[in-house]
């Protein structure tokens, strides 16, 4: 009786699946809709079938390492969040400090245009 | 618990609040509209300049009546407190961090001194690079306090992610992309092995900090062969190997070329001078005060050999300035090597000082360098007939590389001799010899400066524009220390000794 929980989280990650991929084919287009472009995987905008060193914008990289950098800080956020009672104050204020830091980095991220596409 | 903690690096926490909020000014300024956007380089050099100088401001008991609240509030902080073990032992302040960061932020604040001209004639607008090195700044300061492995990591990294941006400032011009790819690469290469060499202490033993280190270490002989733990071995050398790469030593020099030639002069200028002396600190104090052992002295002496013998050597064939610099650099590193492998008192002694005459030579060669660079000085002999057309800039940099030959009664000759005579103390007889060779072999690459200056007429004359305020004052300074060294040398004998005695406590 103890693996009543991995059965249950068995038939709900069954149906899960099945559900995402009933519902594509209950409503999926029919054939007037089905042109090549449609059926094509989609690559953020880029020809899914061309040379795979072609130039791309660099505002790409910046995007991808400005998310390590956001992502990280809220994996640092969460054993904080987690143990905030045992810390106290003064680890509240130290989180604080850090957020800070990264704020500043924001800011001026900002204010450079980084977040900006045109 | 912390009521010591966050008074001691005062210094250290206003540099980085100045830094924040300088970084804030610019950006917010620089953006705006209403302002026209205004480039905004030489207002934040100058402001970064008074931060770092107000940091080194703790030097000056009796302050004169216009000193600002902050060098007041810093001094105060600061009096009593010139021992002290912070952060959980992560931090330490004694005699030798006191004044290594004092002399590191004097040659901070000297070298923005010389680049607030370059950031005009250039018309870089790039006032991130001010913000980065006011962030190596306050990183070094941390390196040369860092108490425990994990402290001295992220010291050593901040360092290094502040300097891998400004190689590549100018960036439509191959070699500074160039050179800041190569010193990104290499010195991500450099702190693996650092960080591997430090997992595998921490792994094998168990702690991090050097005071624990260091009793654990006492009468322990870690030896390659019927060694009791090899791992240990493995780790401590991989540490070394690290932290040489860092400071360019012979096996590992590669990229230092090639990253010093590529960036701008400024840069190479930090290049040369900022991390030896935070990195060199820091070796001292991992290698003579924790894993202070024999088996290392190998090790060290092998690097000093062949840095000195390559640095003499390769000099040689070279004809474009910033590279026979670079190899002139790492010549010095193993002369100064010599000094670190002895392991006795005076052998850290005689290291303190000829890092600091080295710096000194280093900032005044720098400064021509920069006050030269006006039709793109790049090779040698571009300095040809400059005794016709600036007969004082000729003996200014003529004494210089009399200096770094080690002619008598110059700086370089003090230190350089010092070096030896502690290795001589020591019974390095080997490594002695060997230098004096070599100091012969680069007596003629630094001297043939001064032939072309005084004796070459080149096909077409160049004229240079003559030089701004602040760095004939940096000249004109360091030139006096130079010359003026060997006439009353003990102030700094003294505090060198102070240093080193005190980090054998």
């Amino acid at each position: 009786m103890e693996f009543a929980p991995i059965c249950v989280y068995l038939v709900i990650s069954l149906l899960l699946s099945l559900i995402l991929i009933g519902v594509s084919f209950l409503f999926a287009s029919s054939s007037s809709l089905a042109y090549p472009e449609k059926l094509l995987a989609y690559e953020c905008g880029f020809d899914p079938l061309d040379d795979a060193k072609s130039r791309f914008d660099t505002r790409f990289y910046l995007i991808s390492i400005l998310f390590i950098i956001f992502d990280l800080e809220v994996t640092f956020l969460f054993p904080w969040a987690v143990s905030l009672n045992k810390i106290g104050l003064f680890g509240f204020w130290s989180m604080i400090v850090f957020l800070l830091i990264l704020t500043i980095g924001f800011i001026y991220e900002w204010k450079k245009g980084a977040l900006d596409w045109e | 618990m912390f009521e010591h903690d966050f008074l001691a690096p005062f210094p250290e926490i206003f540099l980085i609040n100045a830094t924040i909020i300088l970084l804030i000014y610019e950006v917010v300024l620089s953006t705006s509209k209403k302002y026209d956007y205004p480039p905004l380089v030489r207002n934040v050099s100058w402001l970064g300049l008074l931060s770092v100088v107000r940091l080194g401001g703790r030097v000056w008991e009796n302050e004169e009546p216009y000193r600002y609240l902050i060098t007041i509030l810093l001094l105060a902080a600061n009096a009593p407190l010139t021992v002290a073990n912070l952060f959980y032992n992560n931090l330490i302040i004694n005699n030798f961090t006191y004044f290594c960061q004092i002399f590191l932020l004097l040659n901070t604040a000297s070298t923005i001194v010389m680049c607030l001209d370059y950031f005009k004639e250039e018309s870089l607008n790039a006032f991130e690079s001010i913000v980065l090195i006011l962030l190596f700044t306050r990183s070094m300061l941390l390196m040369i306090s860092a108490y425990d492995l994990i402290a001295m990591y992220l010291a050593i990294e901040l360092q290094s992610l502040c300097f891998y941006v400004i190689p590549a400032l100018k960036r439509d011009f191959e070699f500074s992309t160039e050179a800041g790819l190569k010193y990104f690469i290499l010195g991500a290469f450099s702190s693996g092995i650092l960080l591997f060499g430090c997992s595998m202490i921490y792994g094998f033993i168990g702690v991090t900090n050097f005071e624990e280190l260091a009793k654990i270490f006492i009468g322990y002989k870690i030896t390659l062969f019927g060694a009791q733990s090899s791992g240990i071995f493995m780790g401590i050398l991989f540490i070394a190997v690290g932290f040489l790469f860092k400071i360019t030593t012979v096996p590992f020099h590669m990229w230092a070329l090639d990253v010093y030639e590529g960036s701008p002069t400024l840069v190479t200028t930090f290049f040369s001078i900022a991390p030896k002396i935070s990195i060199l600190a820091n070796m001292v104090r991992v290698f003579i005060y924790s894993f202070y052992d024999p088996t290392w002295q190998q090790l060290f002496f092998f690097c000093s050999i062949a840095s000195m013998i390559l640095g003499a050597l390769a000099a040689m064939a070279q004809n474009k300035v910033k590279r026979l610099l670079a190899y002139s650099s790492i010549g010095h590193v193993g002369y100064l090597f010599i000094g670190f492998s002895c392991g006795t008192i005076e052998g850290i002694q005689s290291l303190l000082i000829g890092v600091f005459i080295y710096v000194l030579m280093t900032i005044n060669v720098f400064a021509i360098v920069l006050a030269l660079r006006q039709n793109c000085f790049k090779y040698i002999a571009d300095l040809g007939a400059l005794a016709k057309t600036n007969p004082i800039l000729t003996i200014t940099l003529s004494i210089t590389m009399f200096s770094y030959a080690g002619i008598p009664p110059l700086a370089g000759f003090c230190s350089k001799f010092y070096l030896f005579f502690v290795a001589l103390g020591c019974g390095a007889y080997l490594l002695a010899l060997i230098g004096v060779v070599t100091i012969f072999i680069s007596c003629f690459y630094y001297i043939r400066f001064v032939k072309i200056m005084y004796f070459d007429t080149p096909k077409t004359w160049i004229l240079y524009k003559p030089m701004d305020r602040e760095k004939s004052l940096l000249l004109a300074i360091t030139l006096f220390f130079i010359t003026f060294f060997f006439l009353y040398p003990s102030p700094f004998f003294l505090i060198t000794h102070q240093m080193a005695l005190s980090l054998c406590l």
